[in-house]
Formats: C-alpha cells, sequence, structure tokens
C-alpha cells in the first residue's frame, strides 16, 4: 500500500499532537464545574465532536450541491468520504452525551428535541451510506444520495436550535450562542483546543477516506475496461 | 460509578470508535490497493 501523501502525514500528526494539548488542558487544566463537578469534562469531546459532524455534513452538503451541477464523480467521492467521517463523528456525540446524561439528569437517553434531532441526523446519514453501498450503478448511487444528503442537511439548523425554539431538558449552545460564549475562559481554551483537535482529526480521515473513494473508481474502471476487451 | 469513572468511559469509547475506524480505513485502503495491483497486472485476454 503507497503512504499517503506528506501534506497528509503532517496533519495527522498535527491532529495527534494538538489533541493530546486538548485532552490535557481539558482533563488536568480546566476547573471542574461548579454545579456537575468532575462530569462537565465530557464536554471537551461532546462539543467539539458535534460541531466538527456539522462541518462534515456542510461539506457533504456543498459537495452534493457540486455534483449534482458538474456530475463529476470525484466531487461525488468527497460527500461519500465526508458523510461516513460525520456519521462516525456524530455516533461518538451521541455515545459521550448519553454517558454525560447519566450523572447529570439521571438517565442515559431522553426523547427531547435536542437528542431526538441528532438521533434523526444520525439515521439520515447513515441511511445515505446504505443508499449508496446498494447502488449497483455508481452514478446512480451519487445522484440519489446527494439528493438525500442536501435534504438531510436541513435536520443541522434545526437541531441547532432546538434548544431555544423548544423547552429542552438539553443545556443551550455553549460556544455558538447570542451574545458569544459564556463559558470560564480557561474551560473556552479547552473546548477550542479540542475543537480544532477534531477538525484535524476530520481533515485527516477525510483525506484518506477520499483515497479510498479513488482507489475504488479506479478498480472500477480497471473492472470495465478488462471486461470491454475479454 | 464515580464521576470520574463517566469521564474516563466517555473518553475511552471515543478513543476505541476514533482509532477502531482509522485502523479499519487503513485496512480497506491496503485491500483496495492490492486489488488494483493486481488488476493493473492481470494480462488482458487477448492481448499478444
Amino acid at each position: 500500500m503507497r503512504r499517503p501523501a506528506l501534506a497528509v502525514r503532517l496533519l495527522g500528526g498535527a491532529a495527534v499532537l494538538v489533541l493530546a494539548i486538548g485532552l490535557a488542558l481539558g482533563l488536568a487544566v480546566a476547573p471542574p464545574d461548579a454545579v456537575q463537578g468532575e462530569a462537565q469534562r465530557i464536554m471537551y469531546l461532546h462539543v467539539p465532536a458535534i460541531l466538527t459532524a456539522y462541518l462534515a455534513f456542510f461539506v457533504v452538503f456543498c459537495f452534493s450541491l457540486l455534483y449534482l451541477w458538474k456530475r463529476e464523480l470525484r466531487l461525488d467521492a468527497v460527500a461519500a468520504a465526508s458523510a461516513e467521517v460525520g456519521v462516525l463523528f456524530t455516533g461518538i456525540s451521541l455515545a459521550t452525551g448519553a454517558i454525560w446524561g447519566k450523572p447529570t439528569w439521571g438517565v442515559w437517553w431522553t426523547w427531547d428535541a435536542r437528542l431526538t434531532l441528532t438521533a434523526i441526523l444520525f439515521a439520515i446519514y447513515a441511511g445515505y451510506l446504505m443508499l449508496r453501498a446498494f447502488a449497483e450503478d455508481p452514478r446512480a448511487g451519487a445522484r440519489y444520495g446527494a439528493v438525500l444528503a442536501i435534504l438531510g442537511f436541513l435536520d443541522i439548523p434545526l437541531n441547532h436550535f432546538a434548544v431555544q425554539w423548544w423547552r429542552t431538558l438539553h443545556q443551550p449552545s455553549t460556544l455558538l450562542r447570542p451574545g458569544g460564549p459564556s463559558i470560564d475562559p480557561t474551560m473556552l481554551t479547552a473546548l477550542l483546543v479540542n475543537l480544532a483537535g477534531l477538525i484535524l482529526v476530520y481533515g485527516y480521515f477525510l483525506a484518506e477516506r477520499v483515497r479510498l473513494e479513488r482507489l475504488r473508481h479506479r478498480i472500477l474502471d480497471l473492472r470495465l475496461e478488462r471486461g470491454r476487451r475479454g | 460509578m464515580g464521576k470520574w469513572g463517566f469521564v474516563w468511559l466517555a473518553y475511552g469509547a471515543a478513543d476505541i470508535a476514533l482509532l477502531g475506524y482509522l485502523v479499519m480505513l487503513w485496512r480497506r485502503i491496503g485491500a483496495a490497493a492490492e486489488e488494483r495491483t493486481a488488476l493493473e497486472a492481470r494480462p488482458r485476454r487477448g492481448a499478444p
């Protein structure tokens, strides 16, 4: 297997370094929350994970639009790759949210608007991956997937504003709120460093996943070529 | 389980998910690269 490009390897190294600093800040330097105590440290993972998932799905949205316009499979490759990584980060956010919910709310799960919309977001993009996996013609899979991804993206603003529009158990947004973040500067630094770390991880995963998608396209071309000549 | 227990559970679960995905991705890339190499090396039927 050929190694990834130097820039991608550097991206991976930077991701590990920034995440290590972020973990140290979140677990050892930032003070415990006055109300929730140490359990609040889960925030340094939970919030960056969902924000990174939003970014991943925004990339899916943009590249799906571009694919429908240009009909180039290399654009669809980025959308497919970003969706898979986005599903991973949404899963991490759901799991860490449930683990945070138990000591804070006394339950692992509740059908609160924010939690339910996040679960729906996960299901939409997991469905997108399944739709693509089951499509026999890659171009048809790309086309149907692009339409689903664009419609599915509507869940993100709903999800983000759910805590403002409805009475929910989930706390209001920590970072993206009117008037700016309201938490302690040490906590905010830890949160932002972890967000930067997870965005770098996303970038590395995306680059590697796109490499896989390009290999698959090449394999498909070779099979067709061999088939035609056979 | 104490509050630190929940913290370690969350970070442990996330680490396993991220590392597990990374290993799986590398294996998929390795398998695809091998398949591509095999296809490229296969003599075309009908070729001299």
